[in-house]
């Protein structure tokens, strides 16, 4: 076995949290069950990575097999990785049946006849979804195993979620791979980028909790009515602002939770509007500002917002309309209210 | 004589005495008891009087008289506008249950398409429309590989009804085949090798199977195609054995394809399992 392929195996099992290395390694089914017996699990992982490698050895893993692995920690770590949303386009009538073998051989032909040195996984999930793992080389070198750009695309979806690696200059070609395997037009980028790729499937695919008007009854809430102090003598100033905000709240936020993003980002291409008494004579550049807003959980926040009192309900249409826009950068120009930036064609 | 005489009386007085103490004691006991009895009494009424308006609020019945004693009229009000309330409740259900219901908001029309197969009701898809300038799509919950934007290219401002139709259709359809996909990995899991392969829209099926439900050989590989987005029933079914299946088994693939085009998914397998009886 290759010097290169243990060291990367070492290096993938080092990265496993001690409790899943052994689910892991069974769904990587490389190794049979009883060789997984032989180890020792509570032993320090520099000691359990070394056992793996050597039955590694024993069977003799090739790259393709150690990418696996790769995949594996991959999809149930997803959220160490940074993701940006791609749409692509097509102009024809949608008819067509996906072949998943005609996908991946086409994506392999292209990426393959374009540069030789590349390594690329497929491994198929239960929820529709491809992983594609791509390991770059050059004419010259050998993949670099430890820069892999990671696909997740779902057939029949025009979305295709990407984490690129850190050469950026395979980003033309594996996007041109993926536009001539699914048999669309052209492929852009989406100003949406988030750690949670969960959350950014639920952006796109539509699946968080959207507020519909529907005369449909749906189960009313329970409001806690009998805990409530029944004097009368007892009055509760602002009750009916608070149940305000709490319905306008609900009306653009939903029920359900949010998705995850970590971060919204405006920039301003506006020039600098001040109180005409103040001497700032009209500057006609734009003020170049960037304000951007970070947070754990961003979309859970602004929820959050109004019924705490630190911000008037309904909120601005600029926080409220991410989930619905499917972006969070921004751009806003001049021109009466605001523009949201205009797409980056590719 | 007379000196035991009188301590007899004396006892007997001191006896008395303490009786007619214990009696009043007693006494002084029971007041207080009757007391607190009228105490509780009050408090009880007093609630009772709070809930009751507690309920009338709830109805939205203010101003009512807030005295303790409910008036003869209240009960059959409230019973009135329970009445109604079922019966709006009742002809909203009836209009889910059409699949397609309505509600105008202020831009416009929020529809929702509510799904079945079966006779069991599936997803809803919502729709929020704009009418002016336009008849435009604001918002909506149809999954994203449902060709949504071509139907509303082609029929949402000239036929409404048309467009609404369509797309119930294709709803209803990928619902239907999502949903015998499901049950045939649930119910018929035996039956199959591994997991069902399929795609988001679930028009193309791919499975290895067996006859006998038994976890043992699957000789039966199959691909369904399912050319037409409105119908939940495969256009093309390709059954295959695998070679060195005995003859009896190669020659059953064109019924078993045949069932597949004919029947839905775990119809069509629960048909399959069934052992007939043959003549011979």
């Amino acid at each position: 076995m290759d010097e290169t392929v243990a060291e990367y195996i070492r290096r993938t099992v080092l990265k496993i949290p001690r409790d899943e290395i052994k689910t892991m390694l069974q769904t990587w089914g490389f190794l049979s069950e009883a060789q997984l017996q032989t180890l020792n699990f509570h032993q320090t992982k520099d000691y359990v990575s070394q056992e793996v490698v050597q039955l590694c050895e024993d069977n003799s893993a090739d790259i393709k097999q150690a990418a696996v692995l790769d995949i594996i920690y991959n999809h149930i770590y997803p959220n160490k990785r940074m993701w940006s949303v791609y749409q692509m386009n097509k102009s024809g009538e949608e008819t067509e049946f996906f072949d998943l073998t005609d996908f991946k051989k086409k994506f392999k032909r292209r990426l393959q006849t374009a540069l030789k040195n590349v390594t690329i996984n497929f491994r198929e999930y239960e929820d529709n979804a491809i992983w594609i793992r791509i390991a770059w080389g050059t004419p010259y070198k050998k993949p670099n195993q430890y820069k892999t750009s990671y696909v997740v695309y779902h057939s029949q979806t025009p979305y295709v979620f990407i984490s690129a690696s850190v050469i950026r200059s395979t980003l033309p070609l594996l996007c041109q791979a993926l536009v001539v395997a699914s048999n669309y037009h052209d492929i852009r980028e989406m100003e949406l980028r988030s750690h949670c790729l969960n959350s950014l499937k639920d952006i796109v695919f539509k699946r968080y909790s959207q507020t519909f008007q529907t005369y449909y009854p749906r189960p009313l809430q329970e409001r806690n009515v009998t805990s409530e102090n029944v004097d009368l003598r007892i009055i509760h100033e602002n009750k009916n602002e608070k149940e305000r905000i709490l319905r306008v709240n609900r009306e653009v936020f939903g029920d359900g939770p949010q998705p995850k993003l970590e971060f919204a980002q405006y920039k301003l291409e506006t020039t600098f509007k001040s109180n005409p008494t103040l001497d700032v004579s009209d500057i006609k550049e734009p003020f170049r500002c960037l304000v951007k807003f970070s947070s754990p959980h961003l979309l859970e926040s602004l929820k959050s917002l109004a019924p705490a009192g630190l911000a008037d309900a309904p909120l601005s249409p600029l926080l409220t309309c991410i989930p619905q826009k499917a972006r969070n950068y921004f751009k806003i120009r001049e021109r009466k209210g605001f523009f949201p930036g205009s797409f980056v064609s590719p | 004589g007379v000196l035991s005489h009188l301590e007899r009386l004396e006892a007997r007085a001191r006896a008395l005495a303490l009786r007619q103490e214990a009696a009043e004691q007693r006494q002084e006991q029971l007041a207080r008891l009757k007391g607190r009895a009228q105490e509780l009494r009050l408090r009880r009424d007093e609630l009772r009087a709070k809930v009751e308006l507690q309920q009338k609020r709830l109805l939205g019945n203010e101003g009512v008289a807030t005295s303790g004693d409910a008036d003869a009229a209240q009960p059959s009000d409230r019973a009135v506008l329970e009445w109604k309330m079922r019966n709006v409740q009742d002809l909203l259900q009836l209009f889910y249950l059409t699949g397609l219901s309505g509600k105008r908001t202020k831009h416009g029309v929020c529809f929702c398409i509510s799904t079945a197969y079966e006779g069991t009701y599936l997803d809803s898809f919502y729709l929020d429309l704009v009418t002016k300038p336009q008849v435009q799509i604001r918002r909506h919950s149809v999954p994203v590989f449902i060709p949504l934007e071509e139907l509303a290219r082609k029929h949402l401002q000239t036929d409404i009804k048309r467009f609404l139709s369509v797309l119930s259709d294709h709803l209803n359809a990928y619902v239907g085949r999502r949903y015998q996909a499901d049950q045939l990995q649930e119910r018929f899991s035996g039956h199959l090798e591994g997991t069902l392969q399929r795609n988001s829209l679930c028009n193309v099926l791919v499975f290895k199977y067996n006859t006998s439900g038994q976890n043992e050989a699957f000789p039966f590989s199959a691909r369904l195609l399912y050319g037409d987005p409105c119908r939940s029933l495969p256009t093309e079914a390709v059954v295959s054995c695998t070679s060195g299946a005995p003859a009896p088994l190669a020659e059953a693939t064109a019924a078993h394809a045949d069932a597949f085009r004919r029947l839905p998914l775990h119809r069509a397998l629960e048909a399959l399992g069934s052992p007939r009886r043959r003549p011979d």
